[in-house]
């Protein structure tokens, strides 16, 4: 080849190119995207996160979480995702426009989190889709303890922070039994006082057997184990992120013990204080406590939740016949179809 | 020329010049021994330390409590560790190192300003160094390959302005007309990295995209890098070595042409085909599906220039490690391109999305291809900046295989791996976990695969080493592999 002009011509513009079609452009098209809200303006979805969900994602971010876990359903036609109940939709961009950094993530060697704060138990959920009245329905449908009520049930209390709401197994054993009742989670919450830590095995079949069962007679997951804090509520994030084989003998995620404290009980045991059972209990008169950082990531991922319907895009709920996973309630179908 | 037919090394400066034109080469060779070495040193330094992070990974990956209680070794920190250890401490080191030496011969010119690349190369150390530490720390940014706190990227960044400034003076003080092929892909990488890496951090970190379009960008970035960044030196050093050391020139100059230009154009459009499935617009995954396969293009072209520059001349992998090294990394782009074009297929993407096959992907790319191109340009290069023949032909011998073996039986793991993974991922009625099960005993033999590279680094290490310390074989003789038949070289 001969002459420079030609080869500097040529690198730039290929790459000119690229750069142009691949960031430039898909910025002109889907870079500016705003909430979707209804016709009143109400409803608006998403909303931007508060400071401790914020700093969660930075926590997210630091500890490599992104490399485990995705935080994408995909379609039901281009996989089990929907069907593993990892969402209820596929997911679209709008979901994450006010999410900085985005971890869209590339492995799934952990599940799929774009929806484990929507798979919580409702009492213990977050603040920040209380706007809707459609939320809950999809919800219940993703979470395997289908009761629509409990979502209005009183422990929804002064949730400022999730890190607070968190706190208090004690209280979720206490309040009201609307929600422990219908699901599979009668054992567990009765737990505490049986102290059982068996592994998940003994779960399943107790979880089939139950008279709430969710709608479809069902594949194994998800576990519960006895003794342990509501499934994906904010207390059990705590134990699972402390002792990742308390929960499942198998399970292959690292503990994250440097996230918290272990420290002497004073007066009274904090009411963070994590409900730990067998070889992982701190000795008497100790208790072990999350740290800030640790009550953020929490928080961060109580606030993943897609549930809420996008317009532009289909919920499963919308596809009744093909999906096994048909919500309960046909009214989270209708809504986003309008 | 001895009877293999591979051509002595050039005598060292001190030999009378008798031909003018070796003399010219040698003394070149020697104006760019302090800098390269300094680029070559460092390289081999971050390798071993990414090489006992890999392991450490790997091993952590089936035992996840090995020592997890540490903040800064639990596996989601030491992980991007030995992914930036890797990308930019070791590959992108070891790579400018070759790109300098090869700059400056192809130029035919000595080499000028050498303290922009010292300069460059300790600025350079430095931002790794930070990036790590504050990866370690708990800085990262959580963007694959873009891990490094913005403190270390800037560094990085001024550092590289350096190399870059001087391959550009280089060029204006070259000699001859005549551009050689590796010349465009190191001008190409020279000149597209430091576009990628700005708009890299500008989209991400500066002026942040909204949303989804920070992961198309963060793809669109790692893609890049492993094709205009490493890709392209590792073509080029390719281009360089195999004619040079069977001393035949390359088959057609036509074909090359079309090779760069196609692989230019396309393989800069790939990264998106990572995100199928994802929350996009379906035409950014098709576009970059349909550039994929179109990279089949380039990699036609590469491959056929080289098997015909070969043909007639692959007995001679059996005495040159060179030339050893550099083919099997020239074949591997082959495997590595076309396996990037089966796994961005929509049908088999669906079962590989989300498992480790992307893993053995980047190996294959990463490793199989670039980093033994890179190690056979090192034993071409290493005795012609100190004077001195690499000691043992048993230790390369044992480096290359541990290194074959290794990247292979890693490779076939991970996708193995990958496609178990997968389906066990799309079959709702297995749990989840049973995705996971199902994966462990390959990862158990990645790590098998893990010790061999091990072995064959530190092998490597301790063979540069002695280089370095002078201990090398004082030779007019190159080290072949194995001992040249009849009356040749080795005699001496």
């Amino acid at each position: 080849m001969k002459g420079l002009t030609p080869l500097f011509l040529g690198i730039f513009g290929t790459f000119a190119f690229s750069w142009m079609g691949l960031t430039v452009i898909p910025n002109w098209q889907i870079g500016h995207l705003n909430p979707q809200s209804d016709e009143e303006g109400t409803d608006i979805y998403p909303m931007p996160q508060s400071g401790m969900v914020t700093r969660g994602a930075r926590i997210y971010a630091a500890n490599g979480c992104v490399y485990c876990h995705s935080e994408q359903v995909r379609a039901d036609y281009a996989g089990a995702d929907i069907e593993r109940k990892w969402g209820d939709r596929r997911s679209a961009p709008r979901d994450y426009i006010f999410e900085r950094p985005v971890f869209l993530g590339k492995m799934r060697m952990g599940q799929d989190l774009a929806n484990i704060g929507a798979r919580a138990p409702k009492e213990e959920e977050s603040p920040a889709p209380a706007g809707g009245g459609a939320s809950p329905a999809p919800q219940g449908a993703a979470v395997s303890s289908p009761s629509p009520s409990a979502a209005s049930s009183p422990a929804t209390a002064p949730a400022a922070s999730p890190g607070s709401v968190v706190s208090k197994p004690p209280a979720t054993a206490a309040s009201p039994a609307s929600s422990s009742s219908p699901a599979p989670k009668g054992p567990a919450v009765a737990g505490p006082s049986t102290g059982i830590a068996s592994p998940s095995p003994g779960a399943p079949p107790a979880a089939a057997a139950s008279p709430g069962a969710p709608p479809v007679a069902g594949p194994p997951w998800p576990e519960q184990t006895a003794g342990l804090p509501p499934l994906y509520s904010a207390a059990w994030h705590h134990v699972h992120l402390y002792s990742p084989r308390s929960i499942n003998l198998d399970s292959n995620m690292p503990s994250y013990r440097f996230l918290y404290r272990t420290r002497r009980i004073n007066d009274a045991p904090s009411s963070d204080a994590l409900q730990l059972t067998g070889s992982d209990a701190p000795p008497e008169g100790w208790e072990i406590v999350p740290t800030y950082d640790a009550k953020c990531l929490v928080a961060y991922m109580m606030a993943l939740n897609q549930s809420h319907p996008l317009k532009d895009v289909r919920s499963a709920g919308g596809t009744a016949a093909a999906s096994s996973a048909a919500s309960p309630s046909p009214a989270s179908g209708g809504k986003p179809a309008k | 020329m001895n009877p293999a037919g591979i051509p002595l090394k050039e005598p060292s400066v001190s030999v009378a010049a008798g031909d003018t034109e070796q003399f010219e080469r040698a003394l070149i060779d020697a104006s760019t021994r302090v800098p390269v070495l300094i680029f070559y040193t460092s390289a081999v330094a971050w390798l071993i330390l990414g090489t006992l992070l890999a392991g450490f990974v790997s091993f952590k990956l089936h035992t996840p409590d090995l020592l997890s209680d540490v903040s800064f070794l639990t596996w989601g920190r030491v992980r991007p560790a030995h992914m930036n250890v890797m990308v930019y401490g070791w590959a992108s080191m070891a790579g400018m190192g070759t790109a300098i030496w090869l700059m400056a011969r192809l130029c035919r010119t000595v080499l000028r300003y050498p303290l922009l690349l010292v300069a460059g190369a300790g600025f350079w150390n430095l931002g790794v160094l930070l990036g790590v530490g504050g990866i370690l720390l708990g800085d990262s940014t959580g963007y694959q390959w873009l891990e490094f706190p913005s403190y270390a990227a800037i560094i990085l960044f001024a550092a590289y302005t350096l190399v870059a400034s001087w391959a550009v003076l280089m060029f204006r003080f070259r000699r001859g007309e005549q551009i050689y092929i590796t010349q465009w892909y190191l001008l190409g990488a020279f000149l597209w990295f430091p576009w990628l890496y700005a708009a890299g951090q500008l989209m991400l970190f500066v002026v942040p995209v909204q949303g989804v379009l920070q992961a198309a960008v963060g793809w669109w970035y790692a893609n890049n890098l492993l094709f205009l960044w490493f890709g392209a030196i590792g073509l080029g050093t390719a281009y360089y070595m195999i004619p040079k050391v069977i001393g035949r020139p390359v088959y057609s100059y036509h074909l090359a042409t079309i090779g760069f230009w196609s692989y230019a154009l396309f393989s800069s459009w790939t990264g998106m085909q990572r995100l199928v499935d994802g929350p996009f617009p379906a035409w950014m995954v098709t576009a970059s599906i349909a550039a994929t396969i179109l990279t089949l293009i380039p990699v036609a072209t590469v491959g056929l220039n080289h098997h015909m520059t070969m043909q007639g001349y692959f007995p001679l992998m059996r005495y040159s490690p060179t030339l050893r090294f550099t083919v099997f990394g020239a074949m591997s782009y082959t495997v590595f391109s076309l396996l990037g074009v089966l796994i961005s297929l929509r049908s088999v993407a669906r079962y590989v999305n989300f498992t480790q096959a992307s893993v053995a992907y980047s190996h294959l790319g990463l490793y199989a291809f670039f980093t033994m191109v890179i190690f056979g340009s090192m034993y071409y290069i290493v005795p012609r900046l100190i004077g001195r023949e690499w000691r043992y032909a048993s230790l390369i011998k044992l480096h290359f295989w541990a290194s074959a073996y290794g990247i292979g039986l890693m490779t076939l793991m991970l996708l193995a791996g990958g496609f178990m993974q997968g389906a066990s991922m799309e079959t709702p009625s297995l749990a989840f976990s049973e995705s996971v099960e199902s994966v462990l005993p390959y990862l158990r033999g990645r790590s098998l695969a893990g010790i061999l590279l091990t072995a064959s680094h530190f092998i490597f290490a301790y063979h540069f080493g002695l280089m370095l310390l002078g201990l090398g074989r004082k030779s007019t003789v190159p080290t072949f592999l194995n001992p040249v038949e009849a009356e040749g070289a080795e005699a001496h």
